[in-house]
């Protein structure tokens, strides 16, 4: 019988962490929210709304120590390698999940995956990752340690993908995400730390978050942003 | 939040999920490897399906160890992917029904 997607999810946590490759990524995307629900911003109404996809990020490529090939340690529950774009990162299909590295882009970019010889794959190089990583929490399932992004870093992190993305629909879901965690943190009151995360971008980026801001009206997020409160 | 959008991804992705478990299936080495029994002595054959018709290619009296277990393998991956390929069909029809607001039949 095959697996269901959250059984499925497990899976793929335990046998990453049997074989240590945990410790040198964090989990990112859609799959975060369900975890910030249950573990940080208990009794939050953002809808757990996730997609297939189910994102590593590798914050220090070079100093992965594991030796191992993810694809084949994943192969037997089904999934199959896909190589995306011209160059082929690779993502790992399955029909309830996607499973993807990611790197964070340095300098110019350009469109080549990164090749991490250590977990056997390609990763996509994207920008920003970096900023998911300043402040990470670690969370326990079922003794597996997991760590991902703190919320208000992650709420950053999308105001400022929102902007970049080509995708109305998926730029609509950013926003909405990020503005939905950024009330959470305030009613839990993180302001502090809303203010900490936010002051963690560049100028120029501060000043587009506050663009959107103010376009969608969002008054007392934009209090903390601007230290008024 | 806007639900139609993460159906529409989903559906693309599922597509393309679809493609590629056909893809891995057609890769994979026709066949089956069997052990039969004739008059006490034991014969390995490849049994395979050509044009509607079963086939049985006669592999010699031993087979490498190796080859049985890749075979056994491949078995269990052709199963597997076969069952991933039923259900993502089926995700495709609910995702396609959902999306012009019907309920799936």
């Amino acid at each position: 019988m095959e697996k269901s997607q959250s059984e499925l999810y497990q899976e793929i946590l335990r046998r990453f962490h049997n074989i240590g490759v945990l410790k040198d990524v964090v989990l990112i995307g859609s799959w975060c929210i369900p975890l910030y629900k249950k573990y940080y911003l208990k009794g939050s109404i953002i809808p757990p709304l996730r997609t297939m996809d189910i994102d590593f990020f590798v914050p220090e490529p070079k100093l992965i120590k594991s030796s191992v090939d993810i694809p084949d340690i994943l192969k037997d529950l089904g999934f199959v390698v896909d190589f995306v774009g011209k160059q082929g990162y690779i993502r790992l299909l399955h029909p309830d999940l996607i499973v993807e590295f990611l790197v964070q882009e340095q300098g110019r970019g350009s469109d080549k995956p990164y090749p991490l010889p250590s977990l056997g794959l390609n990763a996509q190089p994207l920008r920003f990752l970096n900023l998911l990583c300043e402040k990470i929490i670690k969370i326990n399932i079922e003794r597996i340690i997991i760590s991902i992004p703190h919320p208000a870093w992650f709420a950053i992190h999308k105001l400022i993908v929102t902007q970049r993305r080509k995708k109305a629909e998926k730029a609509d879901k950013d926003l909405t995400v990020a503005i939905a965690l950024l009330h959470d943190l305030k009613n839990m009151k993180q302001s502090k730390l809303i203010l900490e995360a936010y002051n963690s971008v560049s100028k120029k980026w501060q000043a587009k978050i506050i663009n959107l801001l103010e376009k969608k009206q969002e008054k007392e997020i934009l209090k903390i942003m601007k230290n008024e409160t | 939040m806007a639900i139609k959008p993460v159906l529409k991804e989903e559906l693309a992705n599922s597509l393309k999920i679809q493609k590629k478990y056909e893809e891995e299936l057609n890769k994979l080495p026709k066949g089956s490897l069997i052990k039969k029994k004739i008059k006490n002595h034991e014969y390995y054959y490849l049994v395979l399906r050509e044009n509607g018709k079963v086939r049985f290619v006669y592999q010699g009296k031993k087979v490498d160890p190796e080859i049985i277990k890749q075979y056994k393998e491949v078995k269990q991956l052709r199963v597997k992917y076969r069952n991933l390929l039923s259900k993502i069909k089926k995700q495709i029809k609910f995702l396609r029904s959902s999306l012009r607001g019907k309920e799936p039949v």
